[in-house]
């Protein structure tokens, strides 16, 4: 089985880092293949950043991610970009209080939205909105098992900085649960 | 999350383990503070040696204001350290740390590795900044603390006044926890300086 997943954002919200954390815990992880191809703009902050993620029980051949199975997004010029290429049935997780999902979705999509920046502030730093995605990604996809993630997020974070990564990935892994359990989500 | 125990080997070799107290503590930490010179419960402020301070302690551990840890060897309360984190005003993003080492436990690296607990309880906090007060002839806290990024921001003059009534000089030490988040925001910045 093979599943396609982009990360879609913008630069200073950590979308790479949130693609190499999901196929970090798919590959290494939970032994399964994954590959990574980032694409981001020269400046710092504020251009578009997109991580294209390949997840596959077998080896790769073809890493591009054309019609994603999973779209992740985090800004609203990302959603506007890629939600055209989301696949029919696919799933969009996305940030809620910063995207509006429409009529540009594909039939029988899956949406799924997390305040993920809002999370992230409670916990005492915005800069985590990443992880709280990675955690969200991670209970509504089932594609990475939860120790598996849990083991990538620290992993890739910097020393010091674990136990406040930790915190984010849980409240978003949380956020996600509520969601999936109950019937939070929409289906376009 | 914050570790339940660290395990920690002395310099002189004790093996210490560091965990946040618990109500079971009580007792034991009761005795720890009686057992301390007077002098060294001095530097702590309160009167730590009515039992009413270690239950105003886990109070504050409850409503989340207080993060007290205990370093045990041999079933024995050998270390105390606490962050005290505020939850209201203007400073919510500094915490103050506050730790004492009973006598023959003293410069082998214990205070180290309890303030090194500290700070790290810190940064899970999303602290920014972390301040403690020292006598200027504390040379060993003085030292530990430096060694975990403390630096001295102030020093009060003739602030404290010891047994003998012979007054000292208080430091204020001041450590920026929050640049372990400079590698983060690095990690996050989606950039690749070669592409600009």
């Amino acid at each position: 089985m093979r599943t396609e997943i982009r990360v879609g954002g913008l630069g200073g919200q950590g979308v790479i880092l949130c693609g190499m954390i999901i196929g970090k815990a798919a590959s290494i992880f939970d032994g399964k293949h994954a590959t990574l191809i980032q694409a981001f703009g020269p400046e710092a902050r504020g251009s578009a950043a997109s991580a294209q993620v390949t997840v596959a029980d077998e080896p790769i051949g073809y890493p591009y991610v054309r019609r994603p199975d999973v779209l992740v997004v985090m800004s609203p010029d990302a959603y506007t970009t890629f939600v055209p290429t989301l696949k029919e049935g696919g799933s969009l997780l996305y940030e809620s209080d910063l995207v509006v999902p429409d009529k540009r979705l594909p039939t029988g999509a899956k949406v799924l939205g997390v305040p993920a920046t809002r999370l992230a502030e409670e916990l005492g730093r915005r800069l985590v909105m990443n992880i709280v995605m990675v955690g969200f990604f991670t209970a509504t996809t089932k594609l990475i098992s939860y120790e598996a993630a849990r083991k990538a997020v620290l992993d890739s974070v910097p020393r010091g900085t674990e136990e406040l990564n930790l915190k984010a990935f849980e409240a978003g892994f949380a956020y996600g649960q509520r969601l999936v359990s109950g019937e939070d989500s929409r289906v376009a | 999350m914050w570790p339940d125990t660290t395990k920690v080997v002395l310099r002189q070799g004790p093996e210490v383990h560091i965990r946040p107290m618990v109500a079971a503590d009580a007792e034991a930490l009761h005795r720890f503070f009686l057992a301390l010179p007077e002098e060294d419960r001095l530097f702590l402020e309160d009167d730590v040696t009515k039992p009413a301070f270690v239950q105003q302690l886990l109070a504050e551990q409850e409503a989340g204001r207080a993060f007290p840890v205990v370093a045990e060897a041999s079933g024995e309360i050998v270390g105390y350290g606490v962050l005290y984190r505020p939850l209201f005003g203007w400073s919510t993003h500094v915490g103050r740390v506050r730790m004492a080492v009973a006598r023959s436990f003293q410069r082998q690296g214990l205070g180290t590795a309890i303030l090194r607990e500290l700070v790290r309880k810190a940064q899970g906090l999303a602290l920014d900044k972390l301040v403690a007060e020292v006598v200027e002839d504390q040379v060993g806290a003085l030292r530990a603390f430096e060694r975990l990024g403390f630096h001295r921001e102030a020093t009060l003059g003739n602030h404290v006044q010891d047994l003998s009534g012979k007054k000292r000089d208080l430091v204020l030490l001041a450590n920026d926890v929050a640049h372990i988040w400079e590698h983060m925001e690095a990690l996050v910045a989606d950039f690749e300086p070669s592409a600009g």
